[in-house]
């Protein structure tokens, strides 16, 4: 019979030329058609047709090195098959896995559109390039002060002499408040701009209708998309009159499309023209810093070089005896992220150290979930050790089983990209909300896509490459046999892992705490004043500062004001410094700046100042114009020992007198920023109407039936006045805005980062309850109480915390002092905040592993020693 | 540029592929075009050209069940594809019209589908 096997020779050269992926079917197709032949005829024509048969097959197509590259998708699909099983046999494994995947690439999905927007910041103006800020350099007490506030007549100097540098130069009020709007019976508080005529072009507005000379005429205005839509909804806005703070009246020349968010004009409603303000009659001043100055620079202009020509044209065109002051040109791109100045000298602003804080947290997130992935891997490795061996035996390289394992972690990844991108979708608003922001998921963005899946794939290749390699390392003997043991190097380099994780969440848990605690600190601190029940609306037609009086009496007839009062600046404010004072005794002024503000007698009845010394202004005692009242930082910056009856002399008049007598000192006002000291404020009355008005309501009546009421008698007194209140305490709200995103996105961070941690510790303590399971068996048929074994089973995870938390809690305090000396007004570092931090991290820990434990401890013995 | 011509052996084995159906793999292929052409083809032969086919893309291919005949080894069995149907119909197309023109076979029109 041997002689009927094809020829061992034939079939030997065969293979030597023959590729290896058709060997199956050839050596098929020779075998079926020598033994057909030898069915018919003779073995020997068998024998030598088969010999013709394998020269016949020295074809090009058949020979191995003639490369064809053959498009073998049976691997792939092969690892992918194998991986989608593994994913699916392993469902509690996979969810952890994939889910904790797919937390952190929604945190860094979401932190990248954050980045994205904020360094995309303004870029919707088509001269980005080329729009400048025009910056001056004060020098004040010896330190370089750099202010954006210009006097108007800068602008159209160099506009007039600087052609060959600026192809345009415009101007905008340095101070820019909402301005009541009124068409027929509608009337909107406002922000809009005023603007020389040529702003629109240089901004590129995107006209919807009408075009960027609208407001070349003096009583043109344009107006976004949103507000027309707001006045006149379905009517044609084009040519209708606009009446502003009840006096100007606009006629609307044209709509522009609104601004997006992140642009520094973004919030403009409205563009109208200067030219409306200045005029021949009334022209631009070289005195009167109310400006703020923007060009747009020729093509072709270098900005330092430009910056270094006007450097010197502010201080020529002044007076010769005051400072000088340098100017300087901010490109566009600086405005909103390095518009910090330390000294002259330009530095990293809080904003940039947000993008940078917020893009280090991603990348850490991103960190600790690839931690988990390549955790929950090699925990699991003893599993998959078997499979290793067999594979190895049927003779797969290592090559091989590093492809499988890296399909898998490809599988993994992709699967976790889907998810993320899905919950971004959901987050999103909710994103934007807590972080002041208007971002869209950018659906069409080919770049989103190349660099999510580019990121996906680096993620898989870096969360998978440790397993891979170690994994596809086992001698297959060894493997096979169950004879790997824990691997030392290997458990250690787990728990350093989860060292790292649970140091980082340890950090970000105390730094929420640390914000929280100091934005409660600033906002409990003493303000000197009551913001209660406290409403403020501004004033500025003619008749409203003719009738303080009978407003007053209107108001109070309406039996829900307890007292009304007026002031030159908003309680909201620290505007109005002078430092012009001396004491009798010396003849040079005191160094000390004051805020200066100018009230009606019943400022202190209102805002419920409190009196410490003295007393307070009074109607009765007629005009008090040479009184002041002074709160006790300026006592104290006076060195005054008994401040009452202190007379205090000026320099130049104010309240039309030189000589003031201190009759009161209240406590200091919080009127600016909550987080800084306070300023020596001194306060002066007259009897005439001034610009803010506040209103104290009854502490017994609702705002719901108070404001109606309110508005009643303020209408009836002035009738063409519009009629806008806002709450101070909401006002006063608005000023912990900023820290409370930072509060609000570190809680975020802290949440997920927490856990994605506790995913991967919950995955590595069920892993390890597992395989202790017959050692828990034995200790527990050998007495041990459950007590004992949880105690077992929790420590050598609580080591680790205890080790994270040993690491945590300086760095943390390094980093947390570091912001917290950016705040003048502070918390000092609470021992209890890290303390707390550490605490709730056990918790967490010995909560998520418990589980586990527990399961493991309380079942019956039995069970787990019954298997083998 | 690829060629979409089909020669005359390559034509003919496509025709066999479709004729063998299930059976369509280069040992048979080979056999049955010795039995109805009369000439002898050495398996080499058929598999280089079938495998010059499925690079055109007029045959798709793959492996099928093994049998004990052929000592356990699976076959590559081929099918034509959509492409391959084409190909072939263009091809008797382009006879049939040139038959219909040739004199000596007026009145005698050939049916062209």
């Amino acid at each position: 019979m041997s002689k009927n096997y094809p020829p061992k020779w034939a079939e030997k050269i065969l293979l030597t030329f023959l590729k290896e992926e058709l060997a199956e079917e050839v050596l098929g197709d020779l075998d079926e058609k020598f033994y057909s032949m030898v069915s018919r005829y003779s073995l020997r024509r068998a024998q030598r047709n088969y010999w013709f048969q394998v020269f016949n097959y020295m074809r090009p197509f058949a020979f191995k090195y003639f490369k064809s590259f053959p498009i073998s998708t049976l691997m792939f699909r092969h690892n992918f098959k194998v991986g989608l099983r593994v994913l699916l046999k392993n469902k509690v494994f996979s969810l952890i896995n994939i889910g904790g995947l797919a937390l952190g690439m929604t945190v860094v999905l979401l932190i990248g559109l954050w980045i994205h927007d904020e360094l995309s910041f303004n870029k919707n103006h088509e001269n980005y390039d080329r729009i400048v800020q025009v910056l001056r350099k004060d020098k004040e007490d010896g330190m370089v002060e750099v202010n954006s506030s210009h006097v108007g007549q800068l602008g159209i100097y160099l506009s007039d002499n600087y052609p060959n540098l600026f192809e345009e130069v415009t101007m905008t009020f340095y101070r820019n408040n909402p301005r009541l709007l009124t068409v027929e019976n509608q009337t909107f508080d406002q922000i809009g701009y005023f603007f020389r005529p040529n702003a629109p072009e240089m901004l590129s507005l995107k006209m919807i209708a009408g075009t960027w000379d609208g407001i070349s005429e003096p009583n043109g205005i344009l107006i976004s998309e949103s507000l027309a839509q707001k006045f006149f909804g379905k009517e044609n806005p084009m040519g209708q009159a606009i009446k502003m703070n009840s006096s100007a009246i606009f006629t609307v020349n044209g709509i522009f499309e609104d601004l997006p968010v992140n642009s520094t004009f973004g919030d403009a409603t409205y563009f109208a023209s200067m030219d409306r303000i200045y005029d021949d009659e009334n022209p631009y001043t070289w005195t009167n810093f109310n400006m703020k100055v923007y060009g747009q620079l020729k093509p072709g202009v270098d900005i330092a070089n430009a910056s270094a020509a006007i450097k010197d044209v502010l201080t020529e065109n002044r007076d010769p005896n005051q400072d000088p002051m340098d100017l300087l040109l901010l490109p566009m791109k600086d405005w909103h992220l390095n518009d910090y100045f330390q000294d002259g000298a330009q530095v990293t602003s809080k904003r940039m150290q947000f993008v940078k804080l917020y893009g280090i947290i991603g990348l850490f997130v991103l960190i600790l979930a690839c931690i988990n992935f390549i955790n929950l891997n090699t925990a699991r490795y003893q599993n998959r050790a078997k499979e290793v061996g067999v594979r190895k035996t049927l003779g797969s390289l290592r090559s091989h089983l590093i492809g499988q394992f890296l399909a898998e972690s490809i599988l993994y990844a992709l699967a976790a990209f889907c998810i993320s991108i899905l919950a971004v979708q959901f987050i999103l608003p909710w994103f934007n909300g807590i972080s002041d922001k208007d971002i869209t998921f950018p659906w069409n963005n080919v770049w989103l896509w190349a660099m999510g899946l580019g990121f996906t794939l680096t993620t898989a290749l870096v969360a998978g490459t440790y397993p891979a390699l170690f994994l596809s390392g086992f001698n297959p003997l060894k493997a096979l046999r169950g004879t790997i043991g824990q691997g030392k190097l290997n458990t250690r380099f787990r728990q350093s892992l989860v060292v790292f994780q649970f140091t980082i969440s340890i950090i970000l848990i105390i730094g929420t705490l640390t914000v929280f605690k100091q934005i409660q600190h600033a906002k409990d601190r003493p303000m000197g004043y009551n913001q209660d029940r406290l409403i403020t609306v501004r004033g500025f037609s003619d008749d409203y500062y003719e009738k303080y009086d009978l407003l007053r009496a209107e108001l109070k007839k309406t039996g829900v004001v307890e007292e009304m009062a007026e002031a030159n600046y908003p309680l909201m404010n620290t505007l109005g410094n002078n430092d012009d004072f001396r004491l009798p005794e010396s003849s040079k002024s005191m160094n000390v700046s004051f805020n200066t503000i100018y009230v009606t007698p019943e400022y202190g009845k209102t805002t419920k100042w409190e009196l410490t010394q003295g007393r307070d202004f009074s109607r009765e005692l007629g005009d008090e114009t040479s009184s002041i009242i002074v709160s006790e930082l300026a006592v104290k910056k006076m060195g005054l020992e008994n401040p009452i009856g202190q007379q205090i002399l000026a320099n130049r008049a104010f309240n039309g007198h030189k000589e003031f007598t201190i009759i009161g000192v209240v406590r200091d006002m919080i009127k600016g920023n909550p987080f800084e000291e306070p300023v020596p404020l001194m306060v002066f009355s007259n009897q005439r109407s001034k610009g803010f008005l506040f209103i104290r309501m009854k502490p017994d009546v609702s705002f719901a039936s108070a404001i109606p009421k309110i508005k009643e008698a303020f209408v009836g007194v002035l009738p063409t006045h519009p009629f806008s209140y806002d709450f101070v305490d909401e006002e006063y709200a608005a000023k912990f805005r900023a820290e409370e995103r930072i509060g609000s996105l570190a809680t975020f961070f802290s949440i997920l980062a927490i856990l994605i941690s506790c995913l991967g510790l919950f995955g590595l303590s069920a892993y390890m309850a597992e395989k202790r399971t017959k050692e828990i068996g034995i200790r527990k048929v050998l007495g041990a109480s459950v007590m004992n074994l949880w105690q077992l089973l929790s420590k050598d995870f609580s080591i680790l915390v205890f080790i994270a938390c040993l690491i945590a809690i300086p760095l943390s305090a390094y980093f947390l002092n570091g912001w917290l000396q950016s705040y003048e007004y502070r918390i000092p570092i609470y021992w209890w905040i890290y303390a707390l931090g550490a605490v709730f991290c056990f918790a967490v820990t010995l909560c998520t592993v418990s589980y586990h434990s527990l399961k493991v401890s309380l079942a019956n013995p039995v069970d787990s020693l019954r298997m083998e | 540029m690829k060629e979409m011509k089909l020669g005359s052996f390559e034509e003919t084995l496509m025709l066999l592929v479709g004729i063998l159906d299930k059976e369509a793999y280069a040992f048979k292929i080979g056999e049955e075009y010795e039995a109805q052409s009369k000439k002898p083809v050495s398996i080499g032969a058929v598999h280089s050209t079938l495998n010059r086919l499925s690079k055109k893309g007029f045959l798709s291919s793959e492996m099928g069940l093994p049998t004990a005949e052929r000592g356990g080894r699976r076959k590559r069995i081929y099918k034509i594809t959509a492409e391959g149907q084409r190909a072939l119909e263009q091809s008797r197309d382009f006879r049939l019209s040139l038959w219909n023109q040739f004199p000596a076979f007026s009145g005698r029109k050939f049916k062209l589908s």
